[in-house]
């Protein structure tokens, strides 16, 4: 199938490994990959932050440069969350085809290869995805096909205290919740994500006060944890 | 001033100074997983819980669609049944009549069941400073009220207070020591607030419910101390909230199934007092006089447009107990009357929301709220909605409006995303010591970095 990947602006910047392993999980499951080469970003982090004028005129970006014609395949739960939910409303546009990755692979019942035999991972949810692209069990699926051992988390329905700007409007807060979903992935030999977003803030409070490896679920299911 | 006001660094400084107390965390946790569990364990046995939640949706927003017919109709009953109304715009008009009725009945002591429209109005204050002895006798809001302090949920107001620091505020009350054991600490209680229950002159409740066919009002309780309060002093007094009218006794029977699951997970409370009339001849108890004081304060002005979903609340606390930033943050970052995503979206629609421009911020939007709330109230799309006016009004602060636009401008096109981030690279080592969002970050977590090459770079080049 012939797919549009957005890599989402977190992606492109800061885990370009990350859409790289998407891309090679899309080919792999045997799709024709096309970058738009202006795509941008999905103008999220304004409209959450209540800038619907700044939203509005970095979503048009993501519309001008998108076609309706094939499917367009994300990296992440929040933006695909962004684009699918809020921006056919915010622009006066019709929709546009979005699927979260993992929601796509799955959907297309590709089987990974065994990249992650006899580890045993934990999954975190991130809320847009769980919550609004009720995407909940393909990702757990693909792993577990990927030879993982997926761990149950003590409160999957926890947030990791992201929330894009709510994380430095509420620092101390948003610190507490990362701690608290470290803590519950211990045990495992990983903790993965399919949010940029999420990744971004588990990752960096690990790195600063120790706690779980946390991995993109693309990188996990394009390379293994190891 | 209301004190549903609060200053913009409140939130944040309260929920840093409760995230260092491990006691409160401890019992953070521990109350809203047990009310959670219960309240999912509770809806899991209903044949059909997205039926129920639909029903009591649609009775919520019939309601609130046709206000004025419904409130006219209940005073018309109320009135029929011997009760008087009376209509309190504002916290003013809502203190001064209850005052009112204090005075004529020549009160001293004042019993009071859980009311949070009384804490909304400060009640408590207005009648003390008339003379009036004024005891809570809910066992969470009398805990408090010796404690001097006010509610942190809106169903369990002391859930933060252990049984030692209750222990010593009981035991302060009869001048000895007591044991911190659940069983001596209820009798305690129990002797303390039972010559209040025998000797009160007024009862003053709120009201969980309305029903308009029959001029009742309703009252939920697990102590039994909503019905000795409305059935024991010679004055009974209910607060009502205009907008918890419910229209007939079929309705109130979805909504009180709603309700006591969505709360505690009970399928019904221990007590469900209907109040429908003072005393009648030949009646044991009940109230020589009846009176409800119907209280806007707000409300009303929310029945058009977009947020008049929030009207449809019912207090039941279930987006409290699976809210993550409530979970950490504790209810008295929110303020003293409401908390959890319900006070983050109601507190700024009944003062504005310059007087409570941080709490529309004080979610991580995660939708938990949303998917707890038993009358499907979308809480966090409200809340998304209310950053949209803080913007739109010109609350949120010059430098904020100005970033995001310079922001949108530069990542309105390929060539001003690449410029902008090229100056981004140049400029993240100052991002963790100059003043923003990066030190606000970097603080306690690494900040990311951006790639050498960015995706769309590294693509090219293979």
């Amino acid at each position: 199938m012939h797919v549009q990947l957005f890599a989402t602006c977190l992606g492109d910047l800061v885990f370009p490994e990350a859409v790289d392993d998407a891309e090679r999980l899309l080919r792999a499951a045997g799709h024709e990959v096309e970058f738009p080469p202006r795509q941008v970003c999905c103008g999220q982090p304004a409209f959450n932050a209540g800038h619907r004028a700044a939203a509005r005129r970095v979503a048009r970006g993501f519309a001008r440069t998108f076609s309706r014609e094939a499917p367009v395949v994300v990296p992440s739960g929040s933006c695909a969350t962004m684009l699918s939910h809020y921006l056919p409303e915010l622009l006066g546009v019709e929709p546009f085809e979005i699927w979260e990755l993992s929601a796509f692979l799955d959907a297309n019942a590709f089987a990974p290869g065994p990249t992650n035999e006899g580890r045993r991972l934990a999954y975190h949810d991130s809320c847009h995805m769980l919550r609004e692209l009720h995407v909940a069990e393909a990702p757990r699926r693909l792993l577990e096909r990927s030879g993982a051992t997926v761990v149950a988390l003590p409160r999957p329905d926890l947030c990791c205290g992201f929330g894009g700007t709510f994380s430095v409007r509420q620092p101390e807060v948003s610190v507490a919740m990362a701690d608290d979903k470290l803590a519950g992935a211990r045990a495992a030999d990983a903790l993965v994500t399919a949010d940029p977003g999420c990744l971004m803030q588990l990752r960096g409070r690990a790195e600063r006060a120790g706690g779980a490896r946390v991995v993109h679920l693309a990188t996990a299911l394009a390379r293994g944890v190891a | 001033m209301s004190p549903l006001e609060q200053a913009p660094q409140r939130f944040r400084e309260t929920a840093a100074a409760r995230l260092g107390d491990a006691h409160t965390q401890q019992a953070l946790d521990t109350a809203t997983s047990r009310l959670r569990e219960a309240r999912l364990a509770a809806w899991g046995l209903l044949p059909d819980v997205e039926e129920l939640r639909e029903r009591g949706r649609e009775i919520r927003q019939r309601t609130i669609g046709d206000l004025d017919r419904y409130v006219a109709q209940f005073a018309k009953a109320f009135e029929a049944n011997g009760g008087h109304v009376h209509f309190a715009a504002n916290a003013e008009e809502a203190t001064a009549a209850i005052r009112a009725i204090c005075r004529d009945a020549d009160a001293r002591l004042v019993a009071k069941a859980k009311s949070m429209a009384s804490e909304e109005i400060r009640l408590n204050e207005a009648l003390e400073r008339d003379g009036l002895r004024v005891v809570e006798t809910d066992l969470g809001e009398y805990i408090l009220q010796l404690a001097g302090e006010h509610p942190v949920h809106i169903i369990a107001p002391a859930i933060e207070k252990t049984a030692e620091q209750v222990a010593e505020l009981l035991g302060a009350v009869e001048g000895r020591e007591l044991r911190p054991e659940l069983e001596e600490l209820t009798l305690a209680a129990r002797r303390q607030l039972r010559e209040v229950f025998q000797t009160a002159d007024v009862g003053i409740t709120g009201a969980n419910f309305a029903v308009c066919e029959t001029g009742s009002i309703v009252l939920v309780t697990n102590e039994g101390n909503g019905r000795l309060v409305s059935a024991l002093p010679r004055v009974h007094v209910a607060l009502l909230g205009v907008e918890r009218l419910v229209p007939t006794t079929r309705d109130l029977s979805v909504l009180l199934r709603l309700l006591a699951r969505s709360g505690t997970g009970q399928r019904l409370t221990t007590y469900t007092t209907i109040v429908t009339g003072p005393r009648r001849e030949g009646e044991q108890d009940g109230p020589e006089e009846l009176h409800v004081v119907v209280l806007d304060n707000g409300r009303s002005a929310l029945r058009r447009g977009r947020y008049r979903e929030m009207l449809s609340c019912i207090r039941c606390g279930a987006c409290l107990n699976v809210c993550p930033v409530y979970r950490k943050s504790g209810g008295g970052a929110y303020g003293p009357v409401y908390s959890g995503p319900m006070g983050a979206v109601l507190v700024p629609l009944l003062v504005g929301l310059e007087q409570a421009p941080s709490l529309p911020h004080a979610s991580s939007l995660c939708g938990a709220c949303t998917e707890a709330c038993p009358v499907k109230i979308p809480l966090h799309e409200l809340l998304l909605d209310l950053r949209r006016d803080l913007v739109a009004e010109g609350v949120a602060p010059l430098p904020e409006r100005l970033a995001f636009r310079l922001w949108s401008l530069a990542w309105s096109t390929a060539l001003g995303y690449r410029l902008s981030t090229a100056a981004a690279r140049l400029g993240a080592p100052l991002a963790p010591r100059l003043p923003g969002p990066g030190r606000l970050w970097a603080a306690e977590r690494a900040l990311p970095r951006l790639a050498r090459r960015r995706f769309r770079d590294r693509r090219r080049a293979t």
